[in-house]
């Protein structure tokens, strides 16, 4: 497994976990006060980077000790052509996402905190699309 | 105006195997790219820019059309 893919993969777990973690401390989101949701979203978004670096560092690691040799990340033209596709397929999910929670949170009565909630998700999921989408590019 | 999508081929994988056996990753130091860049060029897979194939052609001493060329 090339690195590319390795530290996509790790991302697409980082951001995983974080997701599940926000999605298990809001199960009860409509007794909660906004406050408290912002906090685990916060917190969340806070979470996945942090996994996202040492899950970087982890699987580097561990492709080192395998494989006995330290591999560069090396970042060339391709890799920034695959990064302009993933953006493009990030931000059309998370722009159809956020019309998508305006118009429920302005005709359809969609409370705030599910809105934010909604919003907050959608971000994730158009990150791991696009990560998917990367790793379909790299493989 | 040529519509017509071209297929662009090389020659970088034989040129590697004339210059004493090149590796992927030496000619991937030369050009300053990463190695699984290479590999996707040599199975025209992707299309250097212009830059990078002037710089693989300059890497074989050679000029740019005798490395990189359509697939009539």
């Amino acid at each position: 497994m090339n690195i590319k893919i390795r530290n996509t993969l790790g991302e697409i777990t980082g951001a995983s976990i974080a997701m599940i973690w926000m999605y298990s401390n809001l199960t009860e989101a409509s007794t909660m006060t906004i406050q408290a949701v912002s906090k685990v979203l916060a917190q969340g978004i806070g979470a996945s980077i942090i996994l996202i670096i040492a899950l970087h560092i982890i699987f580097n690691i561990l492709s080192s000790i395998i494989s006995g040799k330290y591999e560069k990340d090396i970042d060339d033209e391709r890799d920034k052509i695959f990064e302009l596709y993933a953006l493009q397929a990030s931000s059309a999910i998370f722009g159809i996402s956020l019309i998508i929670v305006l118009v429920l949170l302005g005709w359809f009565n969609l409370t705030i905190i599910t809105g934010l909630i909604a919003i907050t998700f959608s971000g994730f999921i158009a990150s791991i699309v696009s990560l998917f989408l990367k790793i379909y590019l790299y493989r | 105006m040529i519509k017509k999508k071209i297929h662009i081929e090389n020659v970088v994988r034989k040129l590697r195997f004339n210059n004493n056996e090149m590796t992927q990753q030496e000619l991937a130091e030369l050009v300053g790219v990463s190695r699984q860049t290479v590999v996707a060029i040599e199975k025209y897979k992707y299309t250097p820019s212009l830059d990078l194939a002037f710089k693989i052609a300059l890497a074989f001493d050679m000029e740019i059309q005798e490395v990189f060329f359509i697939n009539q």
